[in-house]
């Protein structure tokens, strides 16, 4: 295996992800105030999820503080943001490192 | 409020005529959630974390305008309620009860906010605090039944 120059590495590591790569994650974060059963449903109707799934991810989010919901490309991450938001729940996006 | 029926993804919900009062007044406080509330990354990390956040606010202002107008629609369509001897029917699809799930639970947030982001059961109840609890509450017992009608159809 040829031996990369230093620095070499670390150029390939910074260059800027394409949008369309799947590098982005959906998080969802806790908050004392959302419904379980709620949160059950919105992962249902946002990922059309089965419930056994969408339980699972509610249950992450309450015991682990959040839970990475889905990998994607920069649009989709915002897609799926921007619908959990439209059901006021914490979810973020970022950049998987 | 209780699921009396379901046929063909119709809905039909039997409330009280206080329920129904109730709920007509929680819809009322609707939006509570302010705008600048929800971020679209934590560690701010995006290529152009301006412009995410800017398409997000956008698109959160257009839905809230148009929950809006839906909601104003239902409340002012007496066509949508149709008195009987145990108060009212209300009859709504599945998307319509999703859409007031989000409606509800915006209230529910917003409510919570107001009383300072309290993290466990807020107990300091006062004429200033009441108003509040009572939405964040109120709404929170719409949102069960709602997911309980769900759940039961199937």
């Amino acid at each position: 295996m040829p031996e990369l120059l230093p620095g070499l590495e670390q150029e390939a590591e910074d260059k800027p992800r394409s949008g369309l790569e799947p590098g982005y994650l959906v998080i969802c974060w806790n908050d004392p105030v959302n419904l379980m059963e709620f949160v059950t449903h919105v992962f249902q109707q946002v990922f059309g999820w089965p419930r056994p799934k969408a339980e699972f991810h509610m249950l992450q989010v309450h015991e682990q503080g959040k839970s990475v919901l889905i990998r994607e490309s920069l649009e989709k991450a915002e897609h799926y943001v921007h619908q959990l938001q439209k059901y006021s729940l914490h979810a973020t996006m970022e950049r998987d490192s | 409020m209780k699921l009396t029926r379901v046929s063909k993804d119709q809905f039909s919900l039997q409330l009280g005529g206080r329920e129904k009062s109730l709920l007509l007044e929680l819809l009322r406080l609707y939006p509570r959630v302010p705008s600048n509330y929800l971020a679209v990354s934590k560690m701010r990390n995006l290529p152009d974390s301006n412009t995410s956040q800017k398409l997000l606010d956008d698109a959160l202002a257009e839905q809230r305008a148009d929950n809006k107008r839906q909601l104003q629609a239902l409340m002012d369509n007496p066509g949508r309620w149709s008195e009987n001897q145990s108060g009212f029917q209300l009859a709504l699809s599945a998307t319509e009860i999703d859409w007031l799930l989000q409606v509800l639970n915006d209230i529910r947030i917003g409510s919570w906010l107001i009383l300072g982001s309290p993290e466990e059961r807020f107990e300091v109840v006062n004429p200033e605090t009441a108003p509040h609890l009572w939405a964040m509450e109120t709404a929170g017992l719409f949102q069960m039944y709602l997911l309980h009608a769900l759940q039961s159809a199937g």
